[in-house]
């Protein structure tokens, strides 16, 4: 039985066409229930570590886990586990779907093939948009909200999924400051509601950061730093 | 037009509102995904392969049709995927290319107006249509129900986003190829009553306009094709009145609908509270 949420083995993995790794030799155990963020410049590898963990990016070699199943882009049934908001995701105005079918999309990972959505996905996606604070809006159409109010959503999708990992890529940029303290607040709750293991790019310091348990420094593709000495991080440097 | 028979009215309204109805409900794939190329490069496929039939002169020219249609689709997803470039820069691609190997078929034919039954494709003959044709079009529609209920949660999610569709565990790359495919099929049974030019307009206007009308897809999936029947209806009545070619009088009528969309949608309203 494995007792890790996260498990990546001397991962290297490079996107096409680039000429150096964007990760490489990584290793990481995150166990489960902890939150943990990661920091770093631009071009760190922040973004491509939370990819290759929920198998978006095939890794060039070494071996990525999740909750002790192995990730890669042909294993969809792990996806449904990993909820992974990705970074400056906006819907645009013209987007012709329901904040209510957004969220509920996030359900159709769980769904055996050929079968519809019930009413229990149905009631897990108005309970997860009364929790972010979001249930006036279930019949809006979504590219009509605020930025801030589509990360919302789309933290509501995290919690619609039931994911057991979440992966949230800068979940408060490009948002005032008044909207970053309220996401960074509903982070924290969906997680704890959820019990989940919990990876958060972060830019910059404020409630995300203090609320991990741990964090991570990245720089030119390896991890440089992790603030706590019981943590395995073989590759670091 | 008003004094054809039955027999041949029937299966041309028929077949039209079927077309109407299948072109415009694949056009909600096409226009949201931005494929606008799609439906053309498919029936140019399509048209090299019925001329690709006629110089075999052994093959009915709607099976080889198809069988080429299906084959640019089967192509297309893994070339963009492999290529990484964008599936519209590969359609481009591949358009001039099904184009001139179609044009080689008809110079390669043995009988000189042998080229005419694949330039029909290009054209379409919607007053040649027969109950035959009906039927396989009522097939299609048929399959196309089915299909969209297999997979129905998945193209929604594709349609929403397809790298988050993926993160959850949607399978959107195999979903995307069956929309690919359900786009050569539909292409390939239509080509012969609508032609390569009027299935354009049948495919884009009519979901471009429904596009125009909701915020929700699911609206949206009933209203492209209902507008599609209702364009090639509209359609086949200016032709019987006015006596004009019924594909080009549908191609106006899919404008008109397209047309009075934009000018009346509620998206450009603006709305002043005081």
């Amino acid at each position: 039985m494995e007792d890790l949420a996260v498990r990546l083995s001397d991962v290297h993995a490079a996107y096409e066409g680039e000429e150096q790794a964007t990760l490489r030799g990584v290793n990481l155990e995150i166990p489960p229930g902890e939150q943990w963020a990661v920091t770093g410049p631009n071009g760190a590898g922040k973004t491509t570590l939370l990819e290759v963990i929920n198998g978006l990016l095939p890794v060039v070699s070494g071996n990525v886990q999740v909750l002790g199943r192995p990730v890669s882009s042909s294993n969809h049934s792990i996806r449904s586990e990993i909820s992974y908001v990705p970074q400056n995701l906006f819907f645009p105005p013209e987007t012709p779907f329901l904040v209510q079918d957004v969220v509920l999309a996030a359900r159709f990972g769980r769904i055996p093939f050929g079968r519809l959505p019930g009413r229990r996905d149905r009631e897990q996606s108005k309970d997860a948009l009364r929790s972010v604070g979001m249930a006036w809006a279930e019949r809006r159409p979504v590219g009509r909200l605020s930025g801030g109010q589509q990360r919302k959503v789309l933290l509501a999708r995290s919690l619609a999924q039931e994911a057991t990992v979440l992966l949230l890529d800068e979940p408060t940029a490009n948002l005032d400051p008044e909207a970053k303290k309220d996401l960074a607040e509903l982070v924290c709750t969906v997680r704890d509601n959820l019990n989940a293991t919990a990876l958060i790019v972060s830019h910059e310091s404020g409630p995300l950061l203090a609320a991990s348990d741990r964090s991570i420094v990245m720089e030119s593709g390896v991890i440089t730093s992790i603030d706590a000495a019981n943590v395995s991080v073989a590759g670091v440097g | 037009m008003f004094g054809l028979p039955w027999h041949i009215l029937l299966p041309t309204l028929l077949g039209t509102l079927l077309v109407g109805a299948l072109c415009s409900s694949m056009g909600i794939f096409v226009v949201r995904m931005n494929l606008s190329s799609l439906g053309f490069a498919m029936s140019h496929a399509a048209f090299a392969g019925a001329a690709f039939g006629l110089m075999l002169s052994r093959f009915d020219p709607l099976w080889t049709a198809m069988a080429f249609a299906l084959l640019v689709a089967g192509t297309l997803g893994p070339l963009t995927d492999a290529a990484r470039l964008r599936t519209d820069t590969i359609i481009g691609a591949t358009f001039p290319f099904t184009m001139a190997l179609g044009l080689i078929f008809i110079h390669k034919a043995p009988s000189s107006g042998v080229g005419n039954g694949a330039l029909t494709l290009l054209w379409g003959s919607v007053l040649g249509v027969t109950m035959s044709q009906v039927a396989l079009l009522s097939c299609t529609a048929l399959l196309v129900v089915i299909v969209l209920r297999l997979f129905g949660k998945d193209v929604f999610a594709v349609l929403l986003d397809r790298k988050l569709a993926t993160a959850t565990g949607v399978n959107a790359r195999r979903t995307f190829y069956v929309i690919l495919f359900l786009v050569a099929i539909v292409v390939a049974v239509s080509l012969r009553v609508t032609g390569g030019l009027l299935i354009y307009a049948l495919m884009i206007l009519p979901a471009s306009a429904a596009f125009q009308w909701a915020y929700d897809l699911k609206k949206i999936l009933l209203l492209a094709p209902a507008l599609g029947i209702g364009s090639a209806f509209l359609g086949f009545l200016l032709s019987l009145w006015a006596d004009l070619p019924i594909g080009a009088s549908i191609a106006l009528a899919c404008a008109i609908v397209f047309f009075a969309s934009i000018l009346f949608s509620p998206k450009r309203r603006r709305i002043i509270a005081v």
